[in-house]
């Protein structure tokens, strides 16, 4: 083949392709093997290049509907409704996002409630003044329990240190004043001195007050391994008088404090 | 933003055959067709990338068919796809040596009313080793013929595409690249004997 006859072949094949025809030049390979093998290769070419144009074009189609499946996935775009591809995935879309908005807020939840709890916010979420007018002091017209009603809490804490005989109500009445004074120390010396009295004479008065404003007087002192066996006591005694009020306790809460303390 | 097209069979093979807008036909495909072809795949051991693959495969064998109208309508387009993918799938694992476990899996997973695919499969290999050859043409050769007959671009418009002074520079470099890719196919003579069968 001259490369005449080859140019010649070339025009000849760019003609009918752009006639949309593909029968051969006759008049050059009739008589020619030669000219008809070169055809055959050109064609061959030519088929080759469009196979890879349509390979370039669906793999440009494909990169921009993975681009789109992947915006999908990640965002909704305002003001343009989209059709969904299946319902199935859609809702698996929805799922996901939904379980995503969940574990977020748990998340958060967790987070806020680590960085939030401890022995003071509970001190705080579950301290109660006593009220000595709906227990057993009732009624009493003596000095301290008028102190105690009137809150004077000096005067409480003087009339108890001077007090005769010394009880475990003043005791108690006393442990109370110093709570209220934010003096958590003395207050647990007045509780503790409650429950050693009653230990040793094996009397109660006052026992189950002074138990549980002790574990209070704890938490306020940021012990609240100190706390902890007294709150499970009254929790598990049913007759207690505070069982009621520790049942309602986030015992949760208190372990997550516990855990952090003891960090 | 194009608004969505969606295709009947007998539209979508249309469309392909006027090949007027090409790429909504390839976008309808891929959002109708790709998700459970890929599944199958994927199903059948292979990788995401792998599905992704041997889906776009299918396309341009199932396009290059319809356009040479041979797709005559034995089966829904959706099962077509599929049928070839599944092909696809399996001659790539025979490649990779897997094949006599993946093989009764294979096998247990096909639809015995598929379409009957082999003469068009048969070529399918073929048309991949060609295509390699033409990507290892050097990039303006690829540009130039890919103008000329793919995109059917004349001298003229291929001249406001390409850094060239003229039609004739066009026409000449063009008649150069076009042997050039002959003589690289006549360099692989298994791929030109068999490859004469296409073209017959």
């Amino acid at each position: 083949m001259t490369p005449d006859q080859t140019r010649l072949l070339i025009d000849h094949l760019d003609e009918n392709l752009r006639s949309k025809a593909t029968a051969p030049p006759d008049d050059i390979i009739a008589n020619d093997p030669e000219a008809e093998k070169e055809w055959n290769y050109l064609s061959l070419a030519v088929d080759a290049i469009k196979d890879a144009g349509l390979n370039q074009q669906v793999a440009a189609v494909r990169t921009a509907w993975k681009a789109g499946q992947a915006a999908d996935a990640s965002s909704t775009v305002p003001g343009v409704t989209t059709k969904s591809r299946t319902p199935v995935r859609t809702l698996y879309r929805y799922t996901l996002r939904a379980a995503a908005v969940i574990l977020i807020i748990t998340g958060s939840t967790a987070i806020y409630k680590y960085l939030s709890v401890s022995s003071a916010s509970l001190y705080d979420r579950y301290y109660s003044s006593y009220s000595l007018n709906t227990a057993r002091g009732a009624g009493d017209t003596d000095l301290i329990s008028q102190a105690y009603n009137a809150k004077d809490w000096t005067t409480v804490r003087h009339l108890a240190a001077t007090a005769k005989p010394h009880t475990n109500q003043t005791d108690f009445l006393a442990g109370m004043a110093c709570l209220e004074q934010k003096q958590y120390d003395e207050a647990i010396s007045h509780f503790e001195q409650i429950i050693a009295v009653n230990s040793h004479a094996g009397t109660d008065y006052y026992q189950d007050e002074a138990e549980y404003y002790l574990a209070i007087s704890w938490l306020a002192r940021k012990k609240i391994n100190e706390a902890m066996p007294i709150l499970e006591k009254i929790l598990t005694d049913q007759h207690h008088q505070y069982h009621e009020k520790v049942m309602k306790m986030s015992f949760l809460d208190l372990r997550l404090a516990q855990y952090k303390e003891n960090k | 933003m194009k608004a969505e097209v969606n295709y009947t069979d007998v539209e979508l093979i249309a469309a392909i055959s006027a090949g007027t807008d090409l790429n909504r036909a390839i976008q309808f495909i891929y959002r109708q067709h790709a998700e459970a072809t890929s599944a199958f795949i994927r199903h059948y051991g292979g990788s995401e990338q792998d599905a992704d693959d041997i889906f776009q495969e299918a396309v341009v064998a199932f396009i290059d068919i319809v356009r040479k109208g041979k797709f005559r309508m034995e089966s829904n387009v959706r099962t077509f796809l599929a049928s070839i993918a599944k092909h696809c799938w399996f001659n790539e694992l025979k490649k990779r040596d897997r094949a006599d476990q993946r093989h009764r899996k294979f096998e247990l997973g096909r639809d015995q009313n598929e379409p009957d695919i082999a003469e068009h499969i048969s070529l399918l290999e073929r048309k991949k080793q060609l295509r390699d050859i033409v990507d290892s043409l050097g990039e303006s050769c690829r540009k130039i013929l890919l103008l000329f007959y793919y995109e059917n671009m004349s001298m003229k418009e291929i001249v406001s595409h390409l850094p060239y002074e003229n039609e004739q520079v066009v026409r000449n470099k063009k008649y150069k690249c076009l042997q050039q890719l002959t003589g690289l196919i006549k360099d692989n003579p298994a791929i030109a004997r068999q490859m004469q069968e296409i073209i017959k």
